[in-house]
């Protein structure tokens, strides 16, 4: 579903990404841990553009999206992004968070699209936030509602960035709830985190970076039981 | 005391009642008025579309010549006087217009513009980029995200600094005098020279600058107030 060849990506003189190569396919879910200034977040942002590679190729779909003549905005409708700050729009409410894209995109009228969010938000019991606005939620709602959002719009791949970096600790698992939920539901995911536990549970194949290359990469199992590099070995007994 | 009281009354019916004097202030406010509002809707204008100008980028996220244009724009305009301004449009650019109003709309617009674009891009800039983020990633295009999600925050954030100049152009078309308008301003020293008192008139402008900027400012207040009511909700 999306392929990655040789991915560099270079911020004035620091060289991020060094070469990365991956394969997902459809229905997997995929776990990219690793210190903090690996290029695991960067690497995500490639994925839909946010960051523009600096060399190498991403097809997704059967699509090379690198190549600069793609209209991108038409890819990114297909692929779910969430973040760890949320940034949910400050300026309208929830329902007009998640019924924007589509119905700006002409992809649903107003009141298909308000039928949709709210099956949507009672799917992550938040119903009854439809008309508050983003500053009234905690975090832990603000960040169901930024994946609520995203899933309007059918992605056939959902990114998350971090998603529970930013949230008190007591929030973490309502959000990793729904995400397992998502999960379950045969969602392709990528998820960059620092929650070993949903990598251990959820995950299809957990990904190690470090100094912008994959250094490891196996099933969840094996990556946490047995992990083959020194690198991974250090990582792994200070995180767990 | 009594004749302290009787000297300045004396004034105050030459300045303002003889020969109906008090119509020249009003019809003067009046011109001022209309020069700074319709100054301030074409600056608004500009300056909006020269920001979104100065903030352009291509797909490399480079920036475009429009950019360019619109930095060589406000560096030009801010970095000469208003009333050299005021005067090339009236004796150069629109020699054959005898519309002193057109030229001094024009010539105050289009100064206002350059110093709104840096406010209004300030305020764009002031949205936090997760903003924009979310938004691309949702499939919507730059300009969708803009329109849609970063404008309406920015103004929020332009409010105050944009009161501030209208404030300041308001005031600033006590220059118009020199197209031969006859402005507030411009009256009142009219009228100074023709009793040979300046104190009054003079004071009396002053006095009528302040009342109006100060409900200008009130207005504005309430505005802002009114749009920060909504932050919170």
């Amino acid at each position: 579903m999306i392929i990655v060849k040789d991915l560099h990506k270079t911020f004035e003189n620091n060289h991020v990404l060094r070469g990365v190569d991956y394969h997902v396919h459809q229905g997997e879910k995929i776990v990219v841990v690793g210190p903090s200034g690996s290029g695991k977040s960067t690497f995500l942002r490639c994925l839909n553009l946010l960051e523009t590679p600096t060399s190498g190729e991403i097809w997704f779909d059967g699509q090379k999206i690198t190549d600069s003549k793609v209209d991108i905005d038409k890819i990114r409708q297909h692929m779910g992004m969430v973040f760890q700050n949320f940034n949910l729009f400050n300026n309208l409410s929830i329902m007009d968070n998640i019924t924007l894209a589509p119905v700006k995109l002409k992809l649903m009228n107003k009141e298909e699209a308000c039928e949709n969010a709210l099956s949507l938000l009672t799917r992550v019991g938040l119903k009854e936030k439809a008309d508050a606005y983003p500053s009234q939620l905690s975090g832990g709602q603000k960040q169901r509602i930024a994946i609520v959002r995203s899933l309007a719009m059918n992605p056939k791949v959902m990114l998350f960035d971090e998603p529970t970096s930013a949230l008190d600790p007591e929030m973490v698992g309502e959000v990793l709830d729904v995400m397992k939920e998502l999960a379950k539901s045969g969602m392709t995911m990528v998820v960059v985190t620092h929650e070993m536990g949903f990598a251990r549970e959820v995950g299809t194949k957990v990904l190690f970076m470090d100094e912008g290359i994959i250094m490891e990469e196996n099933t969840p199992a094996e990556f946490f039981n047995n992990p083959q590099c020194q690198r991974l070995q250090d990582f792994l007994s200070k995180v767990l | 005391m009594q004749a302290w009281i009787e000297k300045v009354s004396k004034m105050f019916e030459m300045a303002f009642i003889t020969e109906d004097r008090w119509k020249l202030y009003l019809s003067g406010l009046g011109v001022t008025l209309k020069v700074a509002l319709l100054a301030a809707v074409l600056g608004l204008a500009i300056g909006t579309i020269v920001a979104l100008m100065k903030l352009s980028t291509n797909k490399q996220g480079k920036r475009t010549i429009w950019s360019y244009i619109a930095n060589a724009y406000i560096d030009i305009i801010r970095g000469t006087p208003s009333v050299l301004q005021l005067l090339i449009m009236w004796f150069i650019i629109m020699k054959s217009c005898k519309n002193g109003v057109l030229v001094a709309v024009l010539s105050f617009g289009i100064n206002s513009g350059a110093y709104v674009a840096e406010i209004v891009r300030a305020g764009i800039l002031a949205v936090d980029k997760g903003q924009t983020e979310a938004g691309r990633s949702l499939g919507l295009s730059k300009s969708q995200t803009m329109l849609y999600i970063v404008i309406p925050q920015a103004i929020k954030n332009v409010l105050p600094p944009i009161g501030n100049e209208f404030i300041v152009l308001l005031k600033e078309t006590a220059i118009v005098g020199y197209v031969s308008l006859s402005d507030l301003t411009r009256v009142a020293n009219q009228v100074s020279s023709r009793t040979y008192e300046a104190f009054m008139p003079l004071i009396g402008a002053a006095v009528i600058y302040f009342v109006i900027i100060k409900i200008l400012t009130i207005l504005l207040n309430k505005l802002e107030r009114r749009l920060r009511k909504s932050d919170n909700r």
